[in-house]
């Protein structure tokens, strides 16, 4: 919950910063920028609402079954959506912050500015929704029947695993999705392809939290032999660790490479093809790291 | 939630002495090969000036993936390899898209499938590496910049092998899991169809891309 | 439960490789990154040049991967041989 929210802060700091300086390149608009930051800002904001609701459900629950293991899983649940709920709000708070400077630019794409800012802040959130599915399954799930010493660290790897992944993937989509905004201010007339290049970079950024994701679902329900030997339980925290990691860079890399592709297609239309290809492999190239992370943490579940 | 078992399997062939043999993802592949030949004879029977729908589509196909081809390598070799690339494409694109149909899943989700398509890609890209360069240039670019760099050289090369098709392969696999448990959170409401829409179709022809795009730059940098 | 010495080598190694793949990914993933987006932006800014400019960027791309592939040979080490 707190790292949620201090994301969700960060972002609409971002957006009203922004705002501020859109109001005073053009006060007469202010209506219109008003708006439209507070729309990103409510966007930008659901991430901590949803770190929220994870948190009274903790509160609500978590004392009723005071075992070593709930316990676990309730801390991993936390810190999944926490993680997150960061990255996911950071990465809102960019296309709302350029969609408002936009719309003072440009007063009369406001509509299709706004439309274009939710669409990127919709894909941002990807990741702070798959944390909560793993946060959700954390909690309600029945994990009495598993033996206690492997597995509590199994949950907390989940848990650490898609958080920590969704971090990049949420930053980085926010990337593309802000230079989206920024791009149609300049360059009405690029709506459509701007749009398409952004969600093509976005769906690849999201590479990495996809990653977290399986790798807690291993961890999840693969189901530990029960041991006590402090290796069984550090080889699933690892790997926890290990994808949760790994996935950060690469999704914020990821974003940074379709930020520039996106903010160039704006200014440079006809070569859109050309473009969203050295974008796709550049992306490509640079998720190999998550990918050696990925390797890595199955080696830990399965190998070891 | 039962169907996430399936998970415990993947890794089981990887030790080389206890064969596994997944009939399902058999069948899939076979299902997507036939599907392939079926376009592949209908695009081709009543070729005309003017195309009709499935001439024009295929002609698309192997106008966009010649070009490419073309962009990365040279005529002489594009001639070649074109064909190849625009198979590759093909065949994974109608993978991703199998999972679409109901009681059907996706041969690209099974590490099987990605690893051997990036093996064969790997040793092409050598093949036409050595073919094109000769086999003492080829050499030499393991030793560089300083001998000692060879196992480095060796291991970065391989490690090829595994992000290409660790990428299709989690990616497409990861899709699967999300729609299978949000459906399940859900209890298969509203959201299902537009996850399928997303992971399979979205997701899945960005990947295949991705793959294919990839293949072609391996060669290409085995020819530089 | 008695902890060993070994053991207790066994179970750091089995975390320290985790870590040492899953941070050593950061860098070398927000660098080829930047990489990525300079390449798009050169080719922005001069479509001509994609062909060579894709080059570079793969080259560029290579060598900044090489620390993640060190990290990669770390944690197999340490996973394997330790």
């Amino acid at each position: 919950m707190g790292l949620g929210a201090i994301g969700a802060a960060l972002g609409e700091g971002y957006t009203a910063g922004l705002a501020n300086e859109g109001l005073a390149l053009r006060p007469k608009k202010s209506g219109d920028i008003l708006k439209n930051m507070l729309v990103g800002q409510a966007v930008a904001e659901s991430a901590a609402i949803f770190a929220l609701v994870i948190a009274v459900l903790l509160l609500f629950l978590g004392t009723e079954t005071p075992y070593l293991l709930k316990a676990s899983a309730v801390l991993a649940a936390g810190l999944s959506m926490g993680f997150g709920a960061f990255g996911s709000g950071v990465g809102a708070g960019f296309p709302a912050g350029q969609a408002s400077l936009g719309i003072s630019r440009q007063p009369a794409m406001s509509g299709s500015l706004s439309t274009n800012m939710l669409i990127g802040s919709a894909v941002c959130q990807t990741p702070a929704i798959l944390a909560m599915v793993v946060a959700l399954l954390l909690i309600f799930s029945d994990f009495s029947s598993m033996p206690l010493f492997p597995t509590w660290a199994a949950l907390l790897g989940a848990g650490l695993s898609t958080g920590l992944a969704a971090i990049g993937s949420g930053v980085g989509g926010g990337l593309a999705a802000g230079a989206s905004c920024e791009g149609i201010a300049r360059q009405p007339l690029s709506l459509g392809n701007v749009t398409t290049t952004m969600l093509v970079g976005q769906a690849v950024s999201q590479t990495p939290a996809i990653f977290g994701l399986l790798i807690s679902f291993i961890l999840l329900f693969s189901g530990f032999p029960e041991s006590t030997a402090l290796s069984a339980a550090m080889a699933p925290l690892g790997a926890g660790l290990c994808m949760g990691f790994g996935g950060i860079g690469p999704g914020i890399g990821n974003g940074l490479t379709a930020e520039e592709a996106v903010r160039w297609v704006a200014r440079n239309l006809e070569n859109t093809g050309g473009l969203t290809r050295t974008m796709l492999v550049g992306q490509a190239v640079a998720q190999s790291t998550a990918i050696y992370a990925m390797v890595v943490s199955l080696v830990l579940i399965f190998v070891i | 939630m039962e169907d996430l078992g399936v998970i415990h399997q993947l890794i089981v062939p990887l030790f080389g002495y206890e064969m596994t043999f997944n009939l399902e993802v058999i069948a899939w592949t076979w299902i997507v090969i036939i599907g392939l030949l079926i376009f592949g004879y209908l695009a081709k029977r009543n070729r005309s000036i003017v195309p009709g729908n499935l001439q024009n589509l295929g002609e698309l196909f192997i106008n966009q993936f010649y070009e490419l081809t073309e962009d990365a390598l040279d005529r002489r070799l594009a001639r070649k390899y074109a064909p190849l690339i625009c198979a590759l494409f093909m065949f994974l694109l109608f993978c991703n898209f199998l999972g679409v149909f109901p009681h059907l899943g996706e041969p690209t989700s099974d590490l099987n499938t990605t690893l051997s398509m990036g093996i064969m890609g790997f040793v092409i890209a050598h093949y036409v590496g050595i073919r094109e360069k000769g086999i003492k240039a080829y050499i030499k670019g393991y030793f560089e910049p300083i001998f000692f760099m060879m196992p480095l050289n060796v291991i970065g090369e391989l490690s090829k092998v595994i992000s290409i098709s660790f990428r299709l392969f989690g990616n497409i696999m990861g899709g699967d899991i999300i729609v299978l448990v949000v459906s399940y959170l859900t209890f298969s409401l509203i959201l299902p169809p537009f996850l399928i829409g997303f992971f399979f179709i979205f997701i899945g022809a960005i990947q295949a891309f991705v793959f294919t795009m990839l293949t072609l730059v391996y060669i290409a940098v085995q020819v530089k | 439960m008695p902890i060993e010495g070994a053991e207790i080598v066994k179970a750091a190694s089995l975390l320290g490789a985790g870590l040492a793949m899953g941070l050593g990914a950061i860098g070398p993933g927000i660098g080829e990154g930047l990489v990525g987006a300079k390449a798009c932006e050169a080719i922005g800014r001069n479509p001509g040049e994609a062909g060579l400019l894709t080059r570079t960027m793969l080259v560029g791309q290579a060598v900044s991967e090489s620390t993640g592939i060190y990290s990669l040979v770390v944690a197999l080490l340490l996973l394997f041989v330790v």
